[in-house]
């Protein structure tokens, strides 16, 4: 998919939220400033997270409650019970596998999780994600979504 | 009263003492045993070695810092610990360290906010300390945000960023030019040389009218003059031009939403805090800023501007005074915690 500003970016990864029923791990990938936080706050909003998405380079990981009540795609019945929490990772600053133990990523690894990876490819260790997407710079606005499910 | 306090929410294992008499803040041994070394191999903060690091220095700088204030246990009357934010398993380091030592010793315990430790390193070894109500800008790695407080212990988040802080648009910015961690003090050396109108980088919601921040559109931007011109990536000129209108973008924004933010509120005084403050431009703006409203500015010295346990001791202190004490068996490390 073409998105040509940062609305269309987040709508694009509401459309992913509506997929979503929890315990997925999404992998998601691109270059500085590709617009990953963007992707994300998108995702969050759509799936009922009401704080403020912001990025999680210098804290590695930031937590979020999931409030179904809030969420801006599912109708009040259609929408998954067991959504508790997003869990937004980034990676940029790990520089060995070693390192990725000491976040416990599979324990927080959950079946009313959804976890999101910035950077999956700091480390070597395969992350096993769901979901893969994957965000090309194409101009100054300009960006190739691309989502593959495992 | 005597505050001994621990701080290790990121790079930095910090312990210090503090002796308050009213207003008068003393620090009596004020200890931080910077981690950069370690973390310059690994190109960044990463919990894992902060957590190993900070548990093999804290005891014995506890030990060092009981020794320099030529004091012992029995003399300490309250214990202060960061308990949130920053990386989860560097603070419970801290955390689970201070919980034992006032279970041990039978002292009250004081969880406090790392921001408002930025905040309190301003009533610090001063005997002019910020008039109340106060206007905090806080700029570090982690944060970006407008703080007003209208007495101790009591603060409304005017603004904050909606993406990056900062400090991590300075440290990515630094990465792009091929610059060590940590990335902000070298983009400012670099800063000096260039010309900061060289670029008219782009500066984010200054159009719209609230007290938000945003640099992640400023750190795209920079990469994108940077792909324009990877022939000049090597000419120092370019490089150093990079790096002062970056700079100049920043500055610029954090001053107006400042200023904004001052013509609402009508603070007494206005802080600086937070590690960023230790740049020196920011430091000369925010000076200028508050004479210009004529209102006190407070820029804490270096030491007290980056991560540090006195002005967590600082902040426990005021805590302390109002009994804002919590049970050690229940304090718990809070990577989330909020200043409000």
């Amino acid at each position: 998919m073409i998105s040509h500003n940062a609305a269309a970016t987040q709508a694009i990864a509401a459309s992913l939220a509506l997929r979503l029923h929890g315990g997925e791990v999404i992998a998601l990938i691109g270059d500085l400033g590709a617009g990953k936080t963007t992707f994300v706050q998108g995702l969050a909003a759509a799936l009922g997270v009401t704080s403020r998405v912001k990025s999680p380079t210098f804290s590695i990981m930031n937590e979020y409650a999931i409030e179904p009540t809030k969420a801006q795609l599912w109708s009040q019945n259609n929408k998954p019970a067991k959504l508790a929490r997003l869990i937004h990772a980034d990676l940029y600053r790990l520089q060995n596998d070693a390192e990725l133990s000491a976040l416990s990523l599979a324990d927080e690894q959950r079946a009313d999780t959804v976890l999101i990876i910035e950077w999956p490819n700091a480390v070597s260790v395969d992350l096993n994600p769901d979901i893969t997407v994957t965000i090309d710079h194409l101009g100054e606005d300009e960006r190739a979504i691309t989502i593959v499910a495992k | 009263m005597r505050v001994l306090a621990i701080e290790s929410s990121c790079d930095e294992t910090a312990v210090a003492i503090l002796s308050g008499e009213g207003v008068v803040l003393t620090l009596e041994s004020n200890l931080v045993r910077s981690q950069i070394d370690i973390h310059q191999a690994y190109g960044g903060v990463v919990p894992e070695v902060a957590a190993r690091e900070h548990l093999a220095y804290l005891f014995p700088m506890i030990r060092q810092a009981l020794v320099e204030a030529r004091i012992n246990d029995n003399e300490i009357d309250a214990i202060a610990v960061t308990a949130g934010p920053g990386l989860a398993p560097a603070l419970r380091v801290g955390v689970e360290a201070a919980k034992a030592l006032a279970w041990a010793w039978h002292k009250p315990l004081v969880p406090v906010c790392h921001l408002e430790g930025h905040i309190y390193a301003s009533w610090l070894e001063t005997s002019n300390p910020p008039q109340f109500p106060a206007l905090a800008l806080i700029v570090s790695g982690g944060h970006t945000e407008l703080v007003f407080m209208k007495s101790h212990g009591d603060f409304v988040r005017l603004g904050e960023t909606i993406d990056d802080a900062a400090g991590e648009a300075f440290d990515k910015v630094a990465k792009m030019l091929g610059l060590p961690y940590p990335g902000g003090p070298q983009v400012e050396q670099l800063a000096k040389l260039g010309d900061p109108s060289a670029f008219n980088f782009p500066r984010a919601l200054l159009d719209k009218p609230n007290l938000d921040f945003s640099f992640a559109g400023l750190k795209t931007s920079v990469l994108y003059k940077l792909r324009e011109n990877e022939a000049s990536l090597d000419n120092a000129k370019f490089r150093s031009d990079i790096a002062a209108s970056f700079q100049e973008a920043v500055i610029h924004v954090l001053i107006k939403k400042t200023a904004r933010a001052i013509a609402e509120h009508s603070p007494k005084s206005i802080i600086l805090a937070g590690g960023v403050a230790a740049n020196l431009s920011l430091r000369h703006s925010f000076q200028a800023l508050g004479a210009t409203h004529q209102v006190a500015v407070h820029v804490p010295p270096f030491a007290y501007a980056v991560d540090n346990a006195g002005m967590i001791a600082a902040a426990g202190y005021y805590r302390a005074l109002a009994n804002n004490f919590v049970d050690p068996l229940v304090l718990s490390a809070n990577p989330n915690l909020d200043i409000v």
